[in-house]
């Protein structure tokens, strides 16, 4: 009988990762090109501009001085569905560990600007999601963590793929 | 394939799906019961004296502002400064100034009041601009009245005297406070966009050339 490879401590973290990471990064994609805004439902529909919003994003984007004005324009027209298509490429699992390691690469970048806007007292907001979020040692935490275990993912990830498939013919002895 | 392999081959394909199904859930009942909780707040208690462009612009824009905070300096010295020359002059952005003085800045809560006093005798934008060019001083030796007294005539002067002590100007100010306080304000300068029934915060200091491509946007 076939079955699954049976749950072990690697795999259950792999697990969390996809489905944590999945599942924030396509909130985030999602929040910044669709919510940025308070509106009236059921409103929403009728007013929704995806480039006013996206155009709201490249302030946030901007508030870290880190890119020139094209640079900005750039991330901002792409970071938020770089994330959706990635946080769904992770959720899925479909080629994880390629997917996983561009998402771990990204996570790590949020981390280390997040950082950086902290040390220098940069009173802005991170720009994560739709809602502003002060930075403050909260956010660094959090995006530790999550970086912590986007590594975590990313690593078992590759472990775990050099280890025969249950469903392979067994190896000759 | 037996039926058990169909069971197990099944499970091990419906669980991502039914993970990724579940979420999609929720972050589309979430969505909606952000929305649903949110509303588009229209722009009420504006007092025209502290306004600058049309009322009816396309574009509002509520600056929520501190006369202490070198944030709101720089944002009314560079950002706010092109925003008045290329939009609201020509009548694209309604420009509202909302008092936000916090807590932790021990002059800017009188600099509010003086420039509330401005406002009623017509002086508000030569008060506004003398606060924030000379804040470095005035938050040092706590003269807000020498800066205001500075820059207008003396009769002006004392007018703004008698508002700043009748003690009437802490409820307008407070009014701000309840506003900013509704639309989540923590940190100035931050300002609030209206447009077409929507409402856009931002909290700090903006680029223009990043602004202006906002500001079309919204205006299309």
């Amino acid at each position: 009988m076939m079955q699954s490879s049976p749950l072990n401590f690697r795999r259950a973290i792999i697990w969390i990762g996809r489905l944590v990471l999945g599942g924030i990064f396509i909130y985030a994609g999602y929040s910044k090109a669709f919510l940025p805004n308070h509106i009236l439902w059921p409103l929403f529909f009728l007013k929704f501009s995806l480039s006013t919003n996206l155009a709201n994003f490249a302030l946030q984007v901007e508030a870290f001085k880190m890119l020139p004005p094209w640079g900005v324009q750039f991330v901002a027209h792409t970071l938020p569905f770089t994330e959706i298509i990635l946080g769904i490429l992770v959720l899925i699992g479909w080629r994880l560990r390629i997917w996983a390691s561009f998402l771990t690469l990204i996570m790590l970048g949020f981390f280390v600007v997040v950082l950086r806007a902290y040390l220098l007292h940069m009173d802005i907001n991170c720009g994560c999601f739709a809602t502003p979020e002060p930075i403050g040692p909260r956010k660094i935490l959090e995006d530790a963590a999550l970086s912590a275990l986007a590594l975590l993912t990313t690593y078992f990830a590759f472990v775990e793929a050099r280890k025969p498939h249950p469903w392979s013919a067994p190896q000759p002895t | 394939m037996t039926g058990e392999d169909c069971v197990d081959r099944l499970r091990s394909v419906s669980v991502p799906a039914l993970g990724l199904a579940l979420f999609l859930i929720v972050v589309l009942v979430s969505a909606l019961g952000v929305r649903a909780g949110q509303s588009s707040a229209p722009v009420t208690d504006v007092d025209p004296h502290v306004a600058a462009g049309s009322k009816n612009a396309p574009i509002v824009m509520e600056v929520f502002s501190d006369f202490q905070c070198p944030a709101c300096k720089t944002l009314y010295m560079t950002t706010n400064r092109e925003v008045m020359d290329n939009y609201v002059s020509t009548g694209k952005v309604y420009l509202i100034h909302r008092d936000f003085p916090l807590p932790m800045h021990a002059h800017s809560q009188v600099a509010a009041q003086y420039s509330r006093a401005a406002a009623q005798v017509g002086k508000f934008e030569v008060v506004e601009q003398a606060l924030f060019q000379n804040q470095e001083k005035w938050e040092q030796t706590g003269d807000v009245d020498g800066t205001v007294a500075a820059v207008l005539s003396p009769a002006e002067m004392n007018k703004v005297r008698a508002l700043v002590k009748g003690g009437t100007l802490n409820a307008l100010i407070q009014k701000d406070l309840a506003l900013g306080r509704l639309y989540n304000v923590n940190q100035t300068p931050t300002t609030v966009f209206h447009s077409k029934g929507q409402t856009f915060p931002y909290s700090g200091v903006m680029n223009y050339e990043i602004l202006r491509n906002f500001l079309d946007q919204l205006g299309k």
